[in-house]
């Protein structure tokens, strides 16, 4: 058995998808249907050779339960590899792909595939956020104080601007240059060019950060198609290896009664050391990083503890454009979870998408110049918990 | 001892109550601010907790807190869940209480002010149910 490796996808452009009461849009099992099948034609495998299915559990809104177990009918794809649904909050599509690189690594699907959709934009926020709060926060013990999960990333923001000196305007910056990654992005949400003073001029959501420093509210639906190494060399065309994966959960929801530097990020320091440890990297190497960044303070948060960028300087490389597409390191070339949208509970798999077309050279306008070696990251909580994925090109 | 503060409006989600919290929203009613500890002088948890977390030894107690600490950070919330749409913008902080536990709360006081400054913990009486907040300590 070889490695496991990325060697195909598709996905819906992210935006708002999911019909109405009483509209007749196309629903979650039929749109998730046309990835599969555009993601198993840029393979080349052939339907038989997929052996698991992996995917990111809907949101609760989807009315087809045991959604998984459903599609693998609709597909009519018999699996000796493990059929499943995940759940992890926004890790959720990360695990999905984990768990479909688990069918591969253990040797009980030779063809795995990593998928989902995320259907919740005809639900209004007031009511999505009677969920999320719960979802983020203790329900009898702050719950009922109304924490937003943005709320959190917006304390953290706070945080920073205390410790570090950062200005907003610097931080703003994030916002502007992920919206001009996502203008040359096909599958992003909002594409049209934002100025520094329109992102500032935005409605306050959570004090500081307005309207276009947070998600979105997103539809969108995502395949990977992942195999042995030993498919992915046998069809004689560039492939992506995961060469590094590092996991960490703190033991915290949140916050825990014990004080500690919350903006340091240690679970994505610790599973991005994992994974540079397994690689053989230094952040030096990357190319490029898809971070799961639901605002910009986290993005720079992120790669901060990932060290990509100095502690206390990732606001500052962001305003001097040292992590926009031609820049040292570019950073969210997607267009981030702010541009390119948030369907949550498959974002990460977006994020894995960007990072293989990127190692593909199939990303077009905004290819990174020969790039060989990317990075992924999915969390959860207030990134209690981070999954960081190195991947490399092969040729 | 705590201050109280009183509300002309019902809680827009009141927490749930178990056989075990129940002594601590008692308290709160009464005006003190309890939560549990790790023996007779251990770490102090928040929430109170029927174990410490960091040993699993059931052998706590409860213990009445000061409710004086630093703000740690503050955000406001602008966009809010429905049930607390009505009192938009609120704010909301992370404060760590000189006794020991970090936790996360409503603040009622601005979203200006400078983190690492002064909190005490208040009770909040709603007309139906008790609560607590954070505030800036006024000396």
């Amino acid at each position: 058995m070889g490695r496991v490796a990325v060697i195909g996808y598709a996905a819906t452009p992210v935006g708002r998808l999911q019909p109405r009461t009483g509209d007749a849009g196309s629903l979650e099992h039929e749109v998730l249907a046309d990835v599969v099948l555009r993601a198993v034609e840029m393979a080349q495998v052939d339907k038989s050779d997929i052996g698991g299915l992996s995917f990111a559990q809907p949101r609760p809104y989807t009315q087809q339960k045991y959604f998984g177990t459903f599609m693998a009918s609709y597909l009519q794809l018999p699996c000796d590899g493990f059929v499943a649904e995940v759940l992890g909050n926004g890790m959720t599509g990360g695990l999905a792909f984990e768990h479909a690189a688990d069918n591969i690594r253990s040797g009980r699907a030779k063809v795995a595939l990593a998928l989902g959709v995320n259907y919740e934009t005809a639900i209004s926020s007031g009511e999505h956020m009677m969920s999320s709060m719960r979802a983020v926060g203790d329900v009898d013990f702050q719950a009922p104080f109304g924490i937003t999960p943005i709320a959190w990333y917006a304390m953290d923001m706070m945080r920073y601007m205390h410790e570090f000196g950062a200005t907003r305007e610097d931080v703003a910056t994030v916002a502007v240059k992920n919206r001009h990654h996502a203008s040359l992005n096909p599958l992003a949400q909002y594409r049209k060019p934002i100025t520094l003073d329109e992102v500032m001029a935005q409605p306050t959501i959570v004090y500081p950060l307005g309207l276009y420093e947070v998600p979105p509210r997103s539809d969108g639906a995502v395949c990977l198609v992942l195999a042995d190494e030993d498919v992915a060399r046998a069809s004689g065309r560039p492939y992506v290896v995961v060469r590094g994966t590092g996991f960490h959960h703190e033991g915290a929801h949140q916050i825990t009664a014990t004080p500690n530097d919350m903006i340091a990020l240690n679970a994505a320091q610790k599973a991005g050391g994992q994974a540079f440890a397994e690689a053989g990297l230094k952040p030096s190497d990357l190319d490029f990083a898809e971070p799961y960044a639901p605002c910009t303070i986290v993005e720079v948060l992120v790669s901060e503890a990932l060290g990509i960028v100095p502690r206390g300087a990732g606001a500052k490389f962001a305003a001097e454009g040292r992590t926009s597409l031609g820049g040292d390191i570019p950073i969210s070339t997607s267009g981030g979870l702010t541009s390119r949208g948030h369907p949550a509970y498959v974002t990460p798999l977006y994020n894995l998408l960007e990072a293989v077309e990127q190692l593909m050279h199939q990303a077009g306008d905004r290819q990174v110049q020969d790039a060989s070696v990317g990075l992924a990251t999915a969390e959860l909580g207030n990134y209690n918990a981070a999954l960081v994925h190195i991947l490399e090109r092969v040729s | 001892m705590i201050n109280t503060v009183q509300l002309n409006h019902p809680h827009p989600y009141p927490p749930r109550k178990t056989p075990f919290t129940t002594p601590f929203w008692e308290a709160l009613a009464e005006g003190r601010f309890i939560s549990t500890r790790l023996g007779a002088d251990g770490a102090i948890t928040f929430p109170p907790r029927d174990f410490d977390p960091a040993t699993w030894s059931r052998d706590i107690e409860w213990v009445e807190l000061s409710g004086r600490g630093t703000l740690y950070s503050v955000t406001s919330v602008h966009a809010a869940p429905e049930a607390f749409r009505e009192f938009t913008p609120y704010q909301v902080a992370i404060v760590d209480l000189d006794d020991g536990p970090r936790l996360a709360t409503a603040f009622l006081g601005p979203v200006d002010t400078p983190l690492d400054s002064p909190i005490e913990i208040v009770a909040m009486r709603y007309t139906d149910e008790v609560a607590f907040a954070a505030r800036p300590l006024v000396d």
